[in-house]
């Protein structure tokens, strides 16, 4: 259950690199999951606590708002690993196997400038909170941890647009047919079955009586 | 040449920059960036029209960073990730699959019976999720390969689970409901309780389409019989925890419990203690994680992007040029809304439901208010035959259904993406091509709405005294 | 032509009156040669509208500075509880003041915003649901949202202070996650609690939102001096024009709705008002101790003090000349 796309993975550097890579967007996206499931938590312990002890969690909404750009960014890198950022790929995916390549290079270029140039847009975001300060509404938590996790988070991928580019080209370069490292467009029986099969050896007891 | 292009009519840019946003969208970049570049592109064009280049770098590159962050703090997004968490933790609880199982044991004999328990399981899903493209993830994974096994055409089992998800957001809790009261500053719980029988109304004749369908094609795929009612009774008590779940947000929000977030935080809650007890393990969690974590960034990261795109058109100050054109129209206001309702299926081929909804309810909802009749106005006196708050609601209705229909239009058609995504062996187009009867069917009961305000407000009149 | 772009947010109300009537003068008095484009909530959001100023997008912006007290520590002096009942024009002469003060005027520059006429609210009452209040004892355990000066004051009572979104309030109130919302009229009636409220207070007089409009230092350094002039000419009349709709059209209208309504009236005595005034000292020592390190809280703590001693001592002297007239 890893995603979107099945990634190719071989003993090329750029193959090497994605899957070093890939621990620290793991890392980082499992962090913006478990964030979504802390704020769960906190509106339970909001909840009860209004209710049982007349004492709801102190800035309830500050924390909240807070903790919305982590789970947002977190695992922006880890989304574009997989190739999970929505996209329509009627057109590429009639295009021969080297324009593909070769278009799929010049597209996560133009990302990649877009994310620098946010990384350094939304840094000088962070920056006047911090320089100049900036508090939240009701208990004046500083918002620039929450601020820097933007830039942090794009400039992180802007590393993994570089890996991408990277392995597009080696694909382009040498006309490979299934290139390591980078999502594919599929369409595949193979690897619909192949997904099907890790679905269910995956899951848990209760869903294995479910099968026809 | 540089001259010509700053002297472009701000509105004449906008619709440029549009262009180009679709141009790149069609050439395969990934929306959210593509929208982001449009966004960035068209504020660098209008400052440098203002400033020059020089300065203009540096000013569209701020303003292009502030939006991100601005964009996703907002603590009403906070439901999102909640349903998106609490459908994955259901997913990993069995309770999907037992709902799944349930409507196929008890409905499975119709014709095309896997399908209308696909249509059924989705509704019953949408009882403990607000959005719908969650469903539709869950539910490719679990009712597309017993579809395709029992040998469903792929592109309508794709087709089915895409349409199915959008029940989500009109049968309570929905995200999107809470996102349009919030904007146009409603009463939620009366917007959640109406749009229950439209979601119910919409289930139906999902339902109906799939049976009629499978009676003119016998290729269509094979009812399934022979489940005796011990074996139908037995798929019952599994599903008890939806039922749990729903009897939860229900007393959170109608029984003064707490606000939408802390009801739907309840549910996704109770929702993985049960699937603690039901022996989910610390990977089943991780991977629940995980995936709700990946989801929620791809959703909120085009909702950022889009409204980088969203602010370029801020400052050419085209919504308004939209408001003061429909504000323009002398006629009858029955087509008049058939004009807005006309332009969100447009814009909805390009946006997403939210984008959309926050770019064009500020100004379109005042508008539809006043062509009722104002705010105070009694449904006698009004023009849509709805008092002045039933408009709100009732208009909010048939706006979310309006931008869940756009969740299954191309090219951008958010559920059929994921649908998708989930299912390697589906074509985004294999997919947009199996939703098409649902597509038709989506329209009828639009239409079925504006006739009819009454199927909106009767239960929101009954249970919470709305006028 | 010149035009600058004016980022407000929600909607045209009584709270943006003296911006439109800014734009219009503006307009008439340079034939058009100058315009004020208004928009609302297209350009940013109103927790970033000082942002916007600071890099340069818009030239003018209106925000509250309860929104976010680290970016202009120095304006939230007017925010403070001073107990006196002072009316819409004091108000407004008194911000019109501080802002013209050095520590403010450095406060703000860091924005690279200069304060150009405040947004002058009368004090906030709370409207509650639940029980009448009969004492200020009744006060404990009530779930109260509002800005920090009153929520400050009410919590040293027992309330506990609870944040909601001001588009959220209804719906809080409805679902009891708060009971009680301080408000200034026109958004008691702009966010639906009025609707809901069974009683409210009258004269709880223990702070006011301060929500300036701003403009950027070097747009209005680098405007024509007749566009310059038409601008700053323009602005008491704005604000007349902002203060007259607010007294006779958005105050009348909240009074109206209290009665229709049916909300009981909570009307606090001397000795509860004098209870309120001593817990607000503490709120006020604390703002000095708090923002010391920042500048000379102290300083400009006594000059507000003065300002409004100085306007509560003026409308005491015109009421004492009413009454000796007869
Ligand atoms: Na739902
Ligand atoms: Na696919």
């Amino acid at each position: 259950m890893s995603g979107a796309s099945v990634i190719v993975e071989d003993q090329s550097l750029v193959s090497r690199l994605d899957r070093i890579f890939l621990k620290l967007e793991a890392f980082l996206n499992l962090i913006g999951g478990l964030a979504i499931f802390l704020i769960v938590l906190l509106a339970v312990a909001n909840i009860l606590g209004r209710k049982l002890f007349d004492t709801p969690v102190n800035g309830y909404i500050d924390w909240m708002e807070q903790f919305m750009a982590f789970f947002a960014f977190l695992g922006i890198s880890y989304c574009q690993r997989f190739g999970g950022h929505i996209r329509m790929d009627i057109v590429v995916g009639k295009l021969s196997r080297r324009w593909l390549w070769l278009t799929e290079a010049f597209s996560c270029l133009l990302m990649f400038g877009i994310s620098l140039i946010l990384v350094f847009g939304a840094y000088s975001h962070f920056e006047r909170a911090y320089v100049n300060g900036d508090s939240s509404f009701d208990i004046g938590l500083p918002t620039w941890p929450s601020k820097l996790v933007v830039p942090v988070m794009l400039a992180i991928l802007c590393l993994r647009l570089l890996l991408n580019i990277w392995g597009y080209l080696r694909a382009f370069y040498f006309n490979l047919e299934k290139p390591a490292a980078v999502p594919m467009i599929q369409s595949t029986s193979e690897q619909a079955i192949h997904e099907t099969d890790g679905l269910t050896d995956n899951n848990n007891d209760s869903d294995k009586n479910t099968k026809v | 040449m540089i001259e010509a292009f700053l002297s472009v009519e701000p509105i004449e840019m906008g619709i440029w920059i549009t262009a180009f946003m679709l141009l790149m969208v069609v050439a395969g970049m990934r929306v959210a960036f593509a929208a982001a570049i449009a966004g960035f592109l068209g504020l660098l064009w209008y400052f440098t029209a203002k400033f020059g280049f020089e300065r203009a770098f540096g000013v569209a590159v701020k303003m292009a960073g502030t939006i991100p962050h601005s964009k996703v703090s907002s603590s009403a997004l906070s439901l999102i990730p909640v349903f998106i968490l609490i459908g994955f933790l259901a997913y990993y609880a069995g309770l999907t699959k037992a709902l799944f199982e349930a409507a196929k044991r008890w409905l499975g004999w119709l014709p095309g019976g896997m399908a209308v328990a696909t249509v059924f399981s989705t509704a019953g899903f949408a009882a403990v999720s607000g959005a719908s493209v969650a469903t539709s993830a869950v539910f490719a994974r679990i009712a597309i390969p017993e579809m395709l096994k029992l040998g469903y055409d792929k592109r309508f089992a794709g087709g089915v689970t895409a349409a199915g998800g959008t029940l989500a957001s009109l049968i309570p809790p929905s995200a999107i409901l809470v996102i349009y009261a919030i904007i146009v500053e409603q009463d939620v719980g009366a917007l959640l309780m109406a749009g229950f029988i439209p979601g119910v109304v919409s289930a139906l004749i999902y339902g109906a389409l799939v049976v009629g369908l499978a009676m003119m094609n016998p290729k269509f795929g094979p009812p399934i019989k022979g489940y005796s009612l011990s074996e139908k009774m037995k798929s019952l008590p599994p599903t008890l925890p939806i039922f749990f779940v729903v009897a939860i947000i229900i007393f959170s929000v109608y029984g003064g419990w707490g606000t939408p977030t802390e009801a739907g935080s309840l549910g996704a809650f109770v929702v993985f203690i049960m699937a603690v007890i039901n022996g989910m393990k610390w990977h089943n969690f991780r991977d629940a994680v995980m995936e709700a974590g990946k989801l929620t960034v791809m959703i909120f990261t085009i909702i950022w992007g889009v409204l980088l795109y969203v602010r370029f058109l801020g400052f050419v100050d085209l919504p308004r040029e939209f408001s003061d054109w429909i504000g323009g129209l002398e006629q009858n206001p029955f087509i008049t809304l058939l004009f807005i309702l006309l332009a969100y299926a447009v814009l909805g081929m390009f946006m997403d439901a939210i984008g959309m909804l926050l770019l064009t309810l500020p100004v379109v909802f005042p508008a539809i208010i006043a062509l009722n009749g104002g705010p105070d106005v009694t449904a006698a006196e009004s023009a849509f035959g709805v008092s002045g708050t039933g408009c709100a609601i009732w208009f909010g209705i048939i706006v979310v259904k309006m931008a869940e229909f756009c969740l299954i239009t191309p090219p951008i058609g958010l559920n059929c993406f994921v649908v998708a995504g989930v299912r390697p062996d589906l074509s985004v187009q294999d997919v947009f091509r199996g939703v098409t009867p649902f597509f038709i069917a989506d329209v009828i009961t639009i239409a079925v709405l504006i006739a009819f305000p009454a199927i909106v407000l009767w239960l929101p009149k009954l249970t919470m005294g709305i006028q | 032509a010149t035009e600058w772009s004016v980022s407000l947010w929600s909607k045209r109300r009584a709270f943006t009156e003296h911006v439109e009537k800014l734009a219009e003068l503006v307009s008439e008095k340079t034939n058009g040669e100058f315009k004020l484009n208004i928009s609302y909530g297209g350009l940013s959001k109103n927790k970033e509208n000082l942002d916007g100023i600071a890099i340069g997008a818009f030239e003018m912006a209106q925000f509250c500075s309860f929104y976010h007290k680290d970016k202009n520590p120095s304006i939230t002096v007017t925010e403070l509880p001073f107990s006196k009942n002072l009316s819409l024009q004091d108000i407004s002469d008194i911000s019109l003041k501080i802002y013209q003060h050095p520590i403010v005027k450095k406060d703000l520059a860091r924005w690279d915003a200069t304060l150009l006429m405040p947004s002058p609210l009368p004090q906030y009452n709370i409207i509650g649901v639940g029980d009448t209040p009969e004492s200020l004892a009744e006060f404990k355990g009530r779930r109260l949202r509002g800005p920090g000066g009153i929520t400050n004051v009410m919590s040293k009572l027992g309330a506990v202070k609870t944040g909601v979104a001001a588009n959220e309030v209804r719906q809080a109130l409805d679902a009891g996650v708060i009971d009680t919302v301080a408000f200034a009229p026109h958004a008691h009636m702009a966010f639906g609690s009025i609707q809901v409220g069974k009683w409210a207070t009258t004269n709880l007089n223990l702070g006011t939102g301060e929500c300036p409009v701003v403009v950027n230092t070097l747009a209005l350094e680098s405007l024509k001096p007749e566009f310059h002039k038409a601008l700053m000419d323009s602005v008491p009349e704005a604000l007349e024009y902002y203060i007259n709709n607010y007294e006779n059209n958005v105050v009348g209208k909240y009074e109206a709705l209290l009665e229709e309504k049916g909300i009981t009236k909570v009307n606090f005595s001397k000795e509860q008002t004098l209870e309120l005034q001593a817990l607000s000292e503490d709120v006020r020592q604390q703002w000095i101790k708090d923002n010391s390190k920042r500048f000379k809280a102290k300083e400009l703590f006594e000059y507000m003090q003065s300002l409004v001693s100085e306007k509560h001592m003026e409308s005491r002297v015109a009421e004492y000349k009413q009454i000796s007239a007869f």
